[in-house]
């Protein structure tokens, strides 16, 4: 049987009575920024393990909690996103109780009717790997740009065509890729949590059954992309080909078109070719997994 | 076993992102930064070496703002107040983004600033700046004595070497010959022994004059030192008896109109008493006035009331005098009753007076004692 997490971080931690003395200044008044900072950066085990028990109790009272690897991981992602969060905005809101604004602020993400991307087929290695590429490319230019490369297997110079770049913005699409080849990869795997091992495994399936793995992936990815796609403003809902013509003919509203056609499946499909200036050199793109970058 | 300790590695590895914070983003000052309302990308704040802005009124509510690298980094934000106007920097390495966030009945607005970080020659400008004013604010008069103490110093040790240099040149132009006890055949040496003799007294005098130079730079210096301590005290000092000063006039400001505040309220209280006596005063008169004519009335009421009966009178004397021309022994009794009947009738008269002043019931009950 598997331990759980908790209790895991309960026996690890010897010092008891430190634990406690952390835990009493966490729920006294802190005045200032830097006591702020100062304070919570002794409890951030603390804190990271509160923020996890929240996530946890959540998952349970919904009915989506099982005993596994998988779901101790997805608490740990959560609950660091929450402490992130907190670390940030929580100097702007002193005076207060460091502890109980960290609870306030879980239980604000949990009131809402989607707190995160949660569903049975995103604990798997390969929802876990989609999971956090596309939760990355809510939050990160050069994350974004990459689901054009792992998605579709586009480079650089066809992420420009397809988009219908030009200028500054391309010359862009090269940095963004760049970055993301030298550290932002493997900084998204080790912060959602996929090993070396979960890789090669997914290689490995990708080796045994391309088609069903790709075809596994992308139901996986419409799945997640319709959860990632409420990060943009609401002005960017999906087009018709003709509406989306005029804005490639036009020119304008080159963010709209990095990150809308980065996260719909079939908006991409459904603009394709209209970089080219309306003429397709190849065929429509299709989901072809690639796991590195 | 290894779940567990992947498990283990994982959160250490996130306890470490979280200590390392933004300086993680491998993003350089001239990357765009992405602004995130409400966890919704919305815009970016343009980096670089000038000076960029960011504004944003949005129709709804903004709860948070919070500013990321291209490579998802978080680099800082607030969360915003309910209603009001809530603001931070953020530092970014140098750099530093002033954000401002407000939020009314109808909606919220976001404005950010990106101030890069000055460069090395306005960092040196600065610096000098800084340093100048501190020169400046100090009093001309302690700089002189100092300065007068290195130019005197440095004065003496000139006059010492021109001295020196004048006295060696003298020396070579005109040199001394001394009475030698012996002939130059003799003891050829004998001058030169008393040159270097000399040489070594002027050396020693020259050594005991440097010293001398030295005690005094040294001394020189010991009085600067303690007349910077002199200068750094006094001007703490002048900064305590001035920040006294305001207190003491703040503190009589607040006394001032503490005592303003407490003669008006002295005065307030006096004429309201003053207002509230005046208007009883009203109120008795008024009610005195009114008794007064209730009495008028009654009086003339009963003056009235005195005529009429006067009248009656009259009249019934007139009946019986009648009366008594027609039947002289009833004219008899007529003149008795009458003569009674005055005083009767006066008495009535009189008692009517009183009956106005006693009540009916008084009346009745002196009837029936009769």
């Amino acid at each position: 049987m598997i331990l759980t997490g908790m209790q895991q971080i309960l026996t690890r931690d010897p010092v008891m009575p430190e634990s406690a003395t952390t835990l009493g200044r966490l729920e006294e008044v802190v005045s200032t920024p830097e006591e702020f900072d100062r304070v919570v950066s002794q409890a951030l085990p603390i804190l990271l393990d509160r923020a996890t028990g929240y996530t946890k109790r959540f998952l349970r009272e919904t009915g989506q909690w099982t005993d596994d690897i998988a779901h101790e991981k997805f608490i740990l992602r959560w609950g660091a996103e929450y402490l992130e969060q907190f670390l940030v905005c929580g100097r702007s809101e002193v005076p207060c109780r460091p502890l109980f604004l960290l609870d306030s602020l879980v239980a604000k993400q949990h009131s809402r009717p989607e707190p995160f991307c949660y569903h049975p087929d995103l604990l798997t290695p390969l929802g876990r790997f989609l999971d956090g590429l596309l939760a990355r490319a809510a939050i990160s230019r050069d994350a974004l740009v990459a689901l054009y490369r792992h998605c579709y297997g586009l480079g650089p110079g066809e992420v420009i065509a397809a988009t219908g770049l030009n200028g500054s913005e391309s010359q862009r699409i090269y940095k963004n890729l760049s970055r993301w080849r030298d550290s932002g990869w493997q900084r998204t795997m080790d912060e959602v949590g996929i090993s070396e091992v979960e890789l090669k495994d997914l290689l490995g399936q990708q080796q045994r059954s391309r088609q069903r793995f790709n075809s596994e992936a992308e139901r996986i990815i419409r799945f997640a992309q319709a959860h990632y796609r409420k990060s943009e403003p609401e002005h960017y809902p999906c087009l018709s080909r003709r509406q989306w013509e005029e804005m490639f003919s036009q020119g304008y509203s080159c963010d709209y078109r990095i990150w809308h056609l980065a996260l719909c499946l079939d908006c991409m499909q459904t603009a394709w070719g209209l970089g080219n200036n309306g003429t397709p050199t190849v065929e429509k793109p299709e989901v072809q997994l690639h796991v590195h970058p | 076993m290894e779940q567990k300790h992947n498990l283990s590695d994982y959160r250490t590895r996130l306890l470490n992102a979280l200590k390392v914070g933004a300086r993680r983003s491998a993003s350089d000052a001239s990357d765009p930064i992405q602004v995130f309302i409400n966890d919704r990308r919305v815009g970016q704040l343009n980096g670089g070496g000038t000076e960029t802005r960011f504004q944003l009124i949005n129709l709804a509510h903004i709860d948070s703002v919070y500013f990321r690298s291209e490579d998802g980094v978080m680099l800082g934000g607030l969360s915003a107040p309910e209603y009001g106007h809530r603001s931070c920097r953020i530092p970014l390495s140098g750099d530093m983004i002033e954000l401002r966030v407000q939020n009314n009945s109808q909606g919220g607005s976001v404005n950010a600033i990106f101030i890069p970080a000055p460069g090395l020659w306005h960092r040196a400008w600065q610096t000098l700046t800084s340093v100048v004013p501190a020169i400046v604010r100090r009093p001309p008069s302690v700089i002189i004595p100092g300065m007068r103490a290195v130019a005197f110093t440095q004065v003496l040790l000139a006059i010492t070497v021109i001295g020196l240099a004048s006295d060696r040149m003298t020396g070579w132009l005109t040199p001394e010959r001394a009475a030698l006890p012996v002939t130059p055949k003799e003891a050829p040496w004998a001058a030169p022994l008393s040159d270097v003799a000399k040489l070594e007294q002027q050396l020693v005098d020259l050594t005991r004059m440097q010293r001398k130079v030295m005690e005094t730079i040294q001394t020189q210096q010991q009085g600067m030192t303690q007349i910077q301590q002199t200068m750094t005290k006094l001007s703490s000092t002048q900064e305590t008896v001035v920040s006294s000063v305001l207190t003491v006039k703040q503190e009589m400001e607040q006394r001032r109109k503490g005592s303003g505040r407490d003669m008006d309220r002295v005065k307030r209280l006096l004429m309201t008493k003053a207002q509230t006596e005046q208007e009883q005063l009203e109120a008795e008169i008024h009610s005195l006035i009114i008794a007064n004519d209730r009495l008028s009335k009654e009086m003339a009421t009963l003056e009235q009331n005195n005529l009429d009966l006067k009248k009656k009178l009259k009249s019934a004397e007139i009946d019986v005098s009648t009366s008594t021309v027609s039947d002289p022994e009833k004219s008899m009794v007529a003149r008795q009753a009458e003569a009674a009947q005055p005083t009767q009738s006066s008495q009535a008269v009189e008692a009517k007076p009183g009956l106005a002043r006693l009540s009916p019931t008084t009346f009745l009950v002196s009837d029936d004692f009769d």
